[in-house]
């Protein structure tokens, strides 16, 4: 069986609830949502959230994102000092979690969305169905990512003026809390379905 | 009354075959009815298409009522409290926000309020307000404007990160002092828990389905009771 795609046949199904229509009605007429054939001007957002994102994440490494004062004076800590300060210490499992989530899901995060854009513009050629799969994978773990915000929040409130010590945050939790907003943004407006039109030989990037 | 029957599809408005096209490649195919438990999976990418989830607008309800409770503990009782000597320190997720509010990050602090706070509770809200009544066959006014700002809501819903979260301030903190885990701690695990069974409890196409239906068979002759 030849399988063909909506778009080929002019029809539409709704982002938001899933209904197939054809996409000369404009909107859906089940939800009134808007229909569109691919995701308005996909490439150009995701990139546009990337590399904002990419921007960010320098800053958001390079300075400080909390600082810890105590009797002994203050310390500031980078997210990579603190990954490496729990390392010394011997506390391997929080060294692990924080570096996962902080520095590897977001590198591997922009790493993934910088290829699947390249794809889906035609310029590599990895199979579709395991791009598909990197997408999924992408969409689901980029939350997980601001596990360092509130790790910082709760530390804040935990430990405030008045105990031993207080903990700040630093500059660095605004620019990390972008990016990780920014590439959820970026996931969200890259169209998955660009990468099998690319695979058809079929362009649709610039439709309606 | 037109009540839920186990083991069948869902209801459609559409006799005969319809078509759905796959979110992630756009394979046009048919979208036969599932039986309860099954679902579809697309024939060129292999992601889900649909399933038909088990007593689907129950479990929907069920969940997301025990959440809508579990979210009112989490935000009456603190989930930590530290005691460092003379100074005893509580958590809960304003008292986070707040903390962030007064040390001069006002855009974290209300990120925090959004992303665990407001985001649950319009998805777990809206999803009460719109299954509740579908198990009757009714949709409540505004029901699809609800369903697409749940829906909306739904990737930004970050209570189990910042449960997570939790679980790692703890690790840093260490050896600060006595720190006690507290009724917020376990209704916020218990919210997490619920609110993943609310949201994986229904399938978006069911909803849409069902909720097609309730509105465009108001008022439905079947619904009304015998009055005499």
């Amino acid at each position: 069986m030849e399988i063909r795609s909506a778009a080929a046949e002019g029809l539409a199904s709704c982002h938001l609830c899933g209904k197939v229509s054809p996409v000369d009605l404009g909107h859906c007429p089940r939800c009134q949502s808007p229909l569109h054939l691919r995701k308005p001007h996909s490439l150009e957002r995701t990139w546009c959230f990337l590399i904002s994102s990419i921007a960010l994440y320098f800053p958001a490494n390079l300075l400080p994102i909390m600082s810890v004062s105590g009797i002994g004076g203050a310390s500031h800590d980078t997210i990579m000092s603190g990954v490496l300060n729990f390392w010394k210490k011997g506390d391997f499992l929080v060294a692990i979690i924080i570096f996962s989530a902080s520095i590897l899901i977001p590198v591997l995060k922009m790493i993934a969305l910088c290829w699947l854009c390249f794809a889906a513009a035609g310029k590599t050629h990895t199979s579709p169905k395991n791009l598909t799969r990197l997408y999924h994978i992408t969409e689901l773990v980029g939350r997980w990512s601001m596990v360092d915000v509130f790790v910082v929040a709760i530390l804040v409130a935990l430990v405030q003026v008045g105990a031993l010590s207080s903990v700040l945050p630093g500059p660095a939790i605004l620019s990390f809390a972008a990016v990780v907003i920014l590439t959820m943004f970026a996931a969200m407006s890259f169209d998955p379905r660009l990468l099998w039109d690319q695979h058809v030989g079929r362009d649709l990037s610039d439709t309606p | 009354m037109k009540r839920h029957l186990p083991g069948l599809s869902w209801p459609r408005i559409e006799e005969g075959p319809i078509r759905v096209a796959c979110h992630f490649c756009d394979a046009l195919q048919e979208a036969p009815r599932l039986r309860e438990g099954d679902a579809a999976h697309c024939c060129r990418c292999g992601e889900m298409l649909y399933q038909n989830r088990p007593r689907s607008l129950a479990r929907a309800t069920a969940f997301s009522s025990a959440a809508l409770i579990f979210m009112v503990l989490v935000h009456l009782f603190p989930s930590v409290t530290v005691d460092a000597g003379s100074v005893r320190h509580e958590l809960t997720i304003l008292q986070a926000a707040d903390a962030m509010w007064n040390q001069g990050n006002p855009l974290i602090s209300l990120g925090t309020i959004f992303f665990t706070m407001i985001a649950p509770l319009v998805l777990l809200g809206g999803l009460l307000y719109v299954s509740a009544p579908l198990r009757f066959g009714i949709a409540l006014p505004g029901a699809k404007v609800v369903t697409r700002w749940f829906q909306l809501c739904e990737p930004w819903s970050m209570l189990e990160v910042f449960l997570f979260g939790i679980l790692v301030a703890l690790l840093k903190l260490g050896a600060v002092g006595d720190i006690h885990l507290g009724t917020g701690m376990w209704a916020m695990v218990g919210l997490v828990i619920c609110t993943a069974f609310a949201v994986a409890g229904i399938d978006r196409l069911e909803l849409w389905d069902r909720l097609e239906i309730a509105l465009q068979k108001e008022p439905d002759p079947d619904l009304q009771l015998p009055t005499d």
